[in-house]
Parts: C-alpha cells; sequence; structure tokens
C-alpha cells in the first residue's frame, strides 16, 4: 500500500506544486540544482533551451530549478528560459510551451534534498526522460541533450551516464578511487559513477524516490552515487555517453572532504546492503558507449604536489590511533614506512592503495569507528595517493595514463578477493 | 424583403458554406441544385444560420468544380437555370437568410470565350484580357500555388504559339488586370449578381491580380488599387452589401485588405485555422496565442473570418517548415491525404470523430474574434474520402438519411456526381441530419444550441479580446467585452481534466454565469479564480455584477 503523506509532511511546498500542476504531464524534464549560481545558470540554461528547441521541438519539456537558497537571483535566470505565449526569446523557434520552474527546497544547499526535489518533480509530471545537469558545466553544448536523453527516448536505457575529454589531473577520485573499486566490486565498466551531468528513465528516478534512503546524511550527501549504485542493483540498463571537455574546476583542499563523503562514503554504504550482489561478481564488462571514448588531455597544470605529499605524511603520524581501528597492521606499517621517504623516492603503490582502500571499505562496513571518520581519515591517504599519480604521469602521453588507470582497475579486481576475505574477518 | 440594415451584418453573421452541387438534387439527376437546395432552405435556418456562401455555380468545364468560370452572367444547367437562382435567392430571404456568392476574380476557364478569342490571335480585341509572354521566363519569383500539379505558372497555348500565366490549374488563364476593360467588365459581372440580390461577394484568389517584375506577384500595391475600386463602386451603387477576401496570407499582409475599411469588409483569417488544429494535439495554447498576438487590428467596420475546415485542403501555406511537418505526422500520416501544400480531409476524421475534440473546436470558432463559418456537413460530423482525387472527397453528397443515396437524390446511385461517404463510421445510414434531428444530443442538435447561444449576444462578434495567461499552458482563456458586457472563455486543449487559476482580479465582484446551463458560479474575488475541466471541455460565463 502506498504511503500517504500528509500535506505538513511533505518537501514539496505548496508554491512548487502549483507550479507542476500548471506544468503537467511532460516528456522531458532538465533539472538543475542550484545555490548562488549567477554567474553560471544562465548561458548553462540557455543552452538547455536551445538543446530541447533543436533537437526536442516535438515533446513536452520542463526545465526544473532546485535551489538551495540563492540571494544572487540564480533562480530568476532560469525561469527566465521559459517560451511562453510571447514571442520567443530565444532565437530558435518555439512550437510549444517551454516550462521553466523554481523551487526553494531549502534555505542551504544540500544536494541531495534537490536530487530529491527534481526526482519528485519528475515522477508527478511522469517525465520519460529526465537529465541532471550541473550548475558548473559551463562547457555545455546543445549536443548534450540529445546525447544522454536520447539513449533513454529512443533506446530504452535506464540511465545514461557522461565520458568526458578529462585533464589527465582532473578527477583523480574518480580515477583512482571510485571508477575503479566500483568497476571491480559490481562489475560494469562505468566511466563515472558519481556524475553531476547524466540522465534517467522516469521508472527509474521513482524507483530511486521510493527508497527510504533519503533519511540517512550519508545517502543524502552521495545522492548522485547512490542513484547509480541503485541502477546497478536493479538490474537497470546503463549506457554512457560522451559529452565532450570537462572543464577544469579549481578546488580548495577543504573541498575534498565533503566530496570523499558523496563519493566514496556513499560507495562504501551501498556495499552493505547489495553484498549479494558484488560479492559473487568477478572480472568486469564495458556497457554501451555513445559518442567518442573518453581520453585525457595533457596540457600543463600547476600543482602542488610538495604539499600532497606532506599532508599525506602529516596525516599517516597524526592519525596512528584511528589507522590502527581501521588498518591492518601492516599495510599500516607499510605506509608508515613510505611516510618517511624522501619525495623523489615516495611511492603509494596501486597494491598498496588498493589493500588500503578495500580495508577502509571493510572497516565501514564494521564501523569500527565513526563512519564519518573513517571517511574523513582517508583524506590524507588519498593525497599520498593523489602525489605518487602526479608523479607516475607527469611526462606520459594520454594512453599512457589510460594505461595505468587501467593497470589499477586491474588491481582492484585482482584483489577483490581481499575484501571479501577481510569483510567479515580480519588478516 | 427586406433585412433589417443592421450595418455592418456580417459582424453578426453565422456563415454557413454550401456548393449546390453537393446539396440536394430535386431533379433525380444525381446533381445537386438550386431547386434542391431551396427545399433546403428550412433546414438552414433551423440550424441558425443567417448566411450562406455558395460555391461558384456558373457555367463551367468543372476541371476545378466551378472555379474555372466559362460564363460569368449565367448558371450551370445541372444545377438550374438563374430563374431558380432568383427563386432560391428569394426564399432564403424570406427567413432572413443572406447569400454571397463566389466571385472568381483572378481568372477564368480556358473555355471562356474572352480566352478562346484572346487566344485566337495577336489582334484580337480580347487579346489583352490575358497575359501572354514570348517566354515563360518572366515573373521567376513568383511562387506555385498547385505544387502537386503543375510545375511552372506559364503554360504554352498551342493556338497561340505564346505562353500564358495561370497562378492555379493551366486551365485557368490568369486575366489581366493591368487592363481597363477587364477591371469594367468584372465590375459588370459584380454589378450583374448585385442586381439579381445577392447580399455579397466572396472574392476568391485576390492576392494573385496583378504582376510584376521583381515581386512576388502578390499583395501589391497595383491589386489593392483595383479592390480598393471595386468597393468604391460597390459602396456607391449597392450599400449594405460585403465582400469577403480569399487571401491565403500572413497577418501583417492580410491587414492591407482592409485598408482603412475601404476595402474589404471581411476577410478570412487563414494563419489562424491550423493553429487551431495545432494546439489541440499539441495540448498547448501557444500556437492560437502567438499568432494572434501578430494578427494588426483592423478598422471597427472589419470583420475577420473564422473556419475551421471548407472545400479546399487544410492548408498549410502559413505555417513554419517545423508546424508544417508536425502537423503532416498527426494529421496526415497517409501521405495520400496531403495535397499541395494542406490536407485534404474533413473535420471529424481529422479530429478522430472525437465528439469533445469536435465541440471544443467548434466552441473556439464561435468565440475567437470573428465571423464564423460552418462547412456544409461538419454541422453532423460528415467522414470525406481521399480515394476521390484532388478535394473532391471532401465534396460529397450531403447525407439527410439513412436511406436511398442518403436522402440526396432519388437517381440510381451509379448516377450520382459523386459517391456518399459509405464506411460503417461516417457513411450516410450511420451519420445523417435525420437521425440527428431524432436524438436530443446529437452534434447536430449539440451545434444548433452552441449558435443559439452564440446569436444571445453580439460580443462574439463584435467585441474586443483579451488574453489571460494562466501558467497552465493546457489552457485557452480569453476575455470578450462590448460595452458593459463580459464573457469570459475558458478552453481546455488537453485530453486530460485540468485545473486552472485565472487571475480574475480586474472583474471582482462580478457573478460568473454559464451560458448554456444559465447556473452561476462563484462570485470573483482577490484570490485567483480557480476551476476544473474536464478533458476538451470548455466554458463560455457571462459576467455579471448584481
Amino acid at each position: 500500500m502506498t504511503e500517504v503523506k500528509l500535506a505538513g509532511e511533505s518537501f514539496l511546498t505548496d508554491d512548487f506544486l502549483r507550479q507542476l500542476i500548471d506544468v503537467g504531464e511532460v516528456d522531458i524534464l532538465v533539472g538543475v540544482a542550484t545555490h548562488n549560481n549567477a554567474k553560471t545558470i544562465g548561458s548553462i540554461v540557455e543552452t538547455i533551451q536551445a538543446g530541447i528547441l533543436t533537437y526536442f521541438p516535438r515533446e513536452r519539456a520542463v526545465i526544473v530549478n532546485a535551489d538551495g537558497g540563492s540571494r544572487d537571483g540564480t533562480p530568476d535566470l532560469v525561469v527566465s528560459a521559459a517560451i511562453g505565449d510571447a514571442r520567443s526569446p530565444s532565437k530558435l523557434y518555439a512550437l510549444r510551451t517551454l516550462h521553466s520552474i523554481s523551487a526553494q527546497y531549502a534555505s542551504s544547499p544540500a544536494r541531495g534534498t534537490a536530487l530529491r526535489t527534481i526526482l519528485a518533480a519528475a515522477e508527478l509530471l511522469r517525465a520519460r526522460a529526465c537529465a541532471v545537469i550541473s550548475p558548473e558545466s559551463t562547457q555545455i553544448t546543445t549536443d548534450w541533450l540529445p546525447a544522454v536523453l536520447r539513449p533513454i527516448y529512443s533506446e530504452e536505457f535506464d540511465l545514461v551516464l557522461p565520458t568526458y575529454r578529462r585533464h589527465r589531473f582532473e578527477g583523480i577520485l574518480l580515477s583512482n578511487l571510485l571508477y575503479p573499486m566500483t568497476r571491480a566490486l559490481y562489475g560494469l565498466r562505468i566511466r563515472e559513477p558519481y556524475a553531476l551531468d547524466f540522465a534517467f528513465a522516469g521508472r527509474l528516478g521513482s524507483r530511486f524516490l521510493a527508497q527510504n534512503a533519503w533519511h540517512d546524511e550519508t545517502a543524502r550527501a552521495g545522492s548522485e552515487t547512490q542513484f547509480t549504485l541503485a541502477a546497478i542493483a536493479g538490474g537497470y540498463r546503463i549506457c554512457q555517453s560522451f559529452l565532450g571537455n570537462k572543464e577544469h574546476v579549481e578546488r580548495r583542499s577543504a573541498d575534498l572532504v565533503p566530496a570523499m563523503r558523496q563519493t566514496a562514503g556513499a560507495l562504501f554504504a551501498s556495499l552493505e546492503p547489495n553484498f549479494s550482489l558484488w560479492n559473487s561478481r568477478t572480472g568486469s564488462q564495458p556497457i554501451p558507449t555513445a559518442g567518442a571514448e573518453p581520453e585525457f588531455t595533457l596540457e600543463p597544470l600547476r600543482v602542488n604536489r610538495k604539499r600532497l605529499r606532506e599532508m599525506f605524511s602529516i596525516g599517516v603520524a597524526e592519525l596512528e590511533s584511528v589507522f590502527q581501528s581501521i588498518l591492518c597492521p601492516s599495510t599500516l606499517a607499510e605506509l608508515q614506512r613510505i611516510a618517511q621517504l624522501e619525495e623523489s623516492r615516495f611511492r603509494y603503490s596501486a597494491e598498496l592503495w588498493v589493500k588500503t582502500v578495500y580495508e577502509f571499505a571493510a572497516a565501514y562496513h564494521k564501523s569500527v569507528i565513526s563512519r564519518d571518520h573513517i571517511i574523513q581519515a582517508l583524506v590524507p591517504l588519498f593525497r599520498g595517493r593523489v602525489f605518487t599519480f602526479l608523479v607516475e604521469n607527469r611526462n606520459g602521453s594520454a594512453k599512457d595514463v589510460e594505461d595505468n588507470v587501467e593497470t589499477l582497475c586491474l588491481e582492484f579486481e585482482r584483489l577483490k578477493p581481499y575484501l571479501l576475505e577481510i569483510w567479515n574477518g580480519r588478516e | 424583403m427586406a433585412f433589417k440594415q443592421d450595418v455592418p451584418w456580417y459582424k453578426d453573421a453565422i456563415i454557413y458554406q454550401a456548393h449546390v452541387r453537393t446539396f440536394s438534387d430535386s431533379n433525380g439527376d444525381g446533381i445537386g441544385d438550386f431547386g434542391g437546395l431551396a427545399q433546403k432552405l428550412d433546414y438552414v435556418e433551423q440550424l441558425g444560420i443567417n448566411t450562406i456562401w455558395l460555391m461558384p455555380f456558373f457555367p463551367s468545364p468543372l476541371r476545378d468544380d466551378g472555379y474555372d468560370i466559362a460564363d460569368h452572367y449565367s448558371v450551370h444547367s445541372s444545377y438550374g437555370t438563374l430563374e431558380d437562382f432568383r427563386t432560391f435567392l428569394g426564399s432564403a430571404h424570406e427567413r432572413q437568410i443572406r447569400v454571397i456568392i463566389e466571385m472568381v476574380l483572378n481568372h477564368t476557364s480556358d473555355q471562356h470565350p474572352w480566352f478562346q478569342l484572346s487566344r485566337s490571335s495577336q489582334e484580337n480585341p480580347r487579346r489583352d484580357w490575358y497575359v501572354w509572354s514570348d517566354t515563360d521566363t518572366r515573373y521567376p519569383d513568383a511562387g506555385i500555388n498547385f505544387l502537386d500539379t503543375e510545375l511552372s505558372n506559364w503554360a504554352w497555348d498551342p493556338v497561340s504559339k505564346s505562353y500564358y500565366w495561370h497562378r492555379f490549374f493551366s486551365h485557368q488563364p490568369d486575366l489581366n488586370y493591368d487592363n481597363p476593360a477587364v477591371r469594367e467588365e468584372m465590375w459588370n459581372v459584380m454589378k450583374f449578381w448585385l442586381e439579381v440580390g445577392v447580399d455579397g461577394f466572396r472574392l476568391d484568389a485576390v492576392p494573385f491580380l496583378v504582376e510584376r517584375e521583381g515581386t512576388n506577384c502578390e499583395n501589391l500595391p497595383e491589386t489593392h488599387a483595383i479592390l480598393k475600386e471595386l468597393r468604391r463602386k460597390l459602396d456607391e451603387q449597392f450599400p449594405g452589401k460585403m465582400l469577403l477576401a480569399e487571401a491565403n496570407q500572413w497577418p501583417a499582409d492580410l491587414r492591407p485588405y482592409f485598408a482603412d475599411g475601404d476595402e474589404f469588409h471581411m476577410a478570412f483569417h487563414f494563419p489562424l485555422m491550423p493553429r487551431m488544429f495545432l494546439g489541440v494535439k499539441l495540448e498547448d495554447r501557444k500556437p492560437i496565442t502567438e499568432i494572434l498576438q501578430q494578427t494588426p487590428a483592423i478598422p471597427p467596420s472589419c470583420q475577420w473570418c473564422l473556419f475551421l475546415r471548407n472545400h479546399d485542403e487544410l492548408t498549410l501555406e502559413m505555417v513554419t517548415d517545423i508546424e508544417r511537418d508536425y502537423m503532416n505526422d498527426k494529421y496526415a500520416h497517409d501521405k495520400t491525404m496531403r495535397l499541395n501544400r494542406g490536407i485534404r480531409r474533413r473535420l471529424a476524421p481529422l479530429l478522430d470523430n472525437d465528439r469533445r475534440r469536435i465541440e471544443l473546436m467548434n466552441g473556439m470558432l464561435m468565440s475567437l474574434p470573428g465571423t464564423p463559418i460552418i462547412y456544409y456537413g461538419d454541422e453532423i460530423g460528415m467522414g470525406d474520402n481521399i480515394n476521390l482525387g484532388d478535394r473532391n472527397g471532401v465534396r460529397t453528397p450531403m447525407q439527410w438519411n439513412g436511406g436511398w443515396n442518403g436522402g440526396f437524390s432519388v437517381t440510381d446511385p451509379e448516377k450520382l456526381y459523386a459517391p456518399l461517404i459509405q464506411d460503417p463510421v461516417y457513411g450516410y445510414p450511420a451519420v445523417n441530419v435525420f437521425s440527428q434531428r431524432r436524438t436530443e444530443h446529437s452534434l447536430l442538435n449539440w451545434t444548433g444550441r452552441l449558435i443559439a447561444v452564440r446569436k444571445t449576444t453580439s460580443v462574439f462578434g463584435s467585441g474586443s479580446i483579451e488574453f489571460l495567461y494562466p501558467a497552465n499552458h493546457r489552457i485557452l482563456a480569453y476575455v470578450r467585452q462590448l460595452g458593459d458586457e463580459t464573457i469570459l472563455v475558458v478552453n481546455n486543449l488537453s485530453n486530460a481534466a485540468q485545473a486552472v487559476e485565472l487571475d480574475l482580479r480586474r472583474y471582482k465582484g462580478n457573478i460568473l454565469i454559464e451560458m448554456f446551463g444559465k447556473n452561476i458560479f462563484p462570485r470573483v474575488g482577490e484570490i485567483p479564480y480557480l476551476l476544473t475541466l474536464g478533458p476538451y471541455h470548455f466554458y463560455w460565463f457571462r459576467l455579471r455584477r448584481i
């Protein structure tokens, strides 16, 4: 029996609900979660609008903005993309009305709630195909929409994840942890399991919306990753689509902790409920990919390697008691040994890194300490791994980088039995 | 019989487009005639019609169903005599029904004596009555109207050994309006019929009267000058008569046909019509509101003519390429339904015989600003037969009853000018006047009630229009006003029930009275006025402050 939500319990405001009523059933929904993105959102929404008008002119479409309390006029910029009775502001001809609506879901941003708002809109509007676009994706082109939506619309896929042409040093968390570990455990070579630009079928969105994970803080934080994992666990059809260049975004050092929560934290959290799914899978399979293969670009990029190495060593020293709860003695000993090495000799090998990650995953599963502390403790170790990755790939070709990532993936796959061994016991 | 001279009468007109050939056969030859048409005037009157527009009934080889006129001063023998026409006209006038007739100004049949003389030699006095050329390269910018059959606007005449200009079929040579004699003679033709007693003319194909190099030969200033001259003479000699322009043009190009109220009284709003179909299929009011926003204001004495279907294909000339493709895909997926740049289907088949959609479309026809035209047979939901070729599939015999030849004629069925519609859904045993008269809630009776309600007020014919733009784009809502009278019209263009909140604060304090059932609805207050509508439902509310 479907749980009936009283109006007072709903996270959807009356105003948003009213807007949804006015929109009615749609074929395509494009969701954008924002918080003070006035600098970028205007051109992004304009491109989304052009994509809809160019590639889906006959479809009933809506742009849904879930805003976390912007104070810079971001929602107004999104709403201005609507095309109604008056002459279209776009140079492109609009066959039908294009709605662009906005809802403030909270007074402060929460990614999971933003996604939940978009999913709710998709369900209420019975959207057949939905895309989520990041408000920071300034490299978006009109071709993005057909790239992510057509596999759903025309080929009945349920989830379309992006692939990009990335800088070799962009997305190292992805290439050194998320991608290889998801691939090794779940058996699918999903290049970007944590994606901020993706598309999904309405049926998948409804399934994910119905999950009770919204009350879990971790799940709300890593909802994009959870979304991908839910699709894998549910046996949904997944594919990838090439979207072109991924713009390099400067991140502050402090951003790594929340990023780790949203990615590794979500991934670790998924292992327990999906144990029966991943424990029996061996190896990995490619998934259908449209467009070009992902590749790395090699232009110069300044990175403070020395700082990374220092933070690793400091972390190993200061968090020794924490690591004793999480890691096997041999792994910890090895980490302490390399922490003493000079920079020129420092190397955080693939095998050691994989063992580290798996031991953290097992510790997370057993909640040896607070799970959030476990995630935070991984950060300095990851910095050490980043240092090695930067060094190993600084002079390599794009193929060399790709090969190194592939080697790491195979290492994750090779050591999967190790994870299974320590999952409920210790080495 | 003198009409009550409410000028302008055409603003309150409800026009019924009929073809004498298709309506009723009184002499058993299988072809409709004026005797039969006269016999059916009671039917037309009971429906609520006050104006009949007759398609061409002149002598003609009938290669374009009479639009190829071979004699402007007579009646085709199949339809009767001039006296029969006068009798019919008198009977119509007795019932306070006006009659406007077709007048094809632009061209004649190639069998017309004028053309026969014109082609006979270069020295013939009628030579210059048509547009001749030694080459077929003049006026290259003029588009071809009948794309499915014509490759050029020039045709070679083997008798004259030269080319003649034709904007329609090659057997319809264009008259040369640069020739004063042509202009004078065409006025004489009109004058003849006005003296017989007709109440006005639908002037066919008026944009094409004059040709000039370097132009597309449409809507030229010289054409407007000629039309104004005709109007001047009409007002001078026959006040109270009406000219209706057939000009398939964008709204901005249609506006000049009204001039300062001294050219045409009325013009068809061609661009609106396909957008009504588009709006219902898209379930989105945007195409309708957009085109009406682009429609310029016209002089107070002038009027738009609105229609859903007519004897021609549902023209998709005045839409964008995207709209045309969409309309073809949705309404004419079978390509044999397409003709020239349009769709040759009747109203009911176009709307999948969906009674609700048919009612909605008629509701909009009767409530949007303009004079409505009902195409014969659409009031009972007649079907079509695209296998009859050209546009003949929408010109089949009127279906009066389920008996012999649908009550159209007593002749053998094989002798009918065209076969009746016979399929189980639209065929005459299923769809006919007799059975619908017996059914209280038939489409026929509903249409009669719709017309009756419309005629309770002059607001629809003469009032202003202001669109409301509720956030629910599936709702087309507008307010019509004339003097103290205000009517709110709300249309649900969607297949699903809808809720809509209307900003009616300007009308605060008014009680809404639904015009068909006359029930009262809540008073308008400060908060948005909530209405719910069933699929394809519409409301007409009279706003009353008591």
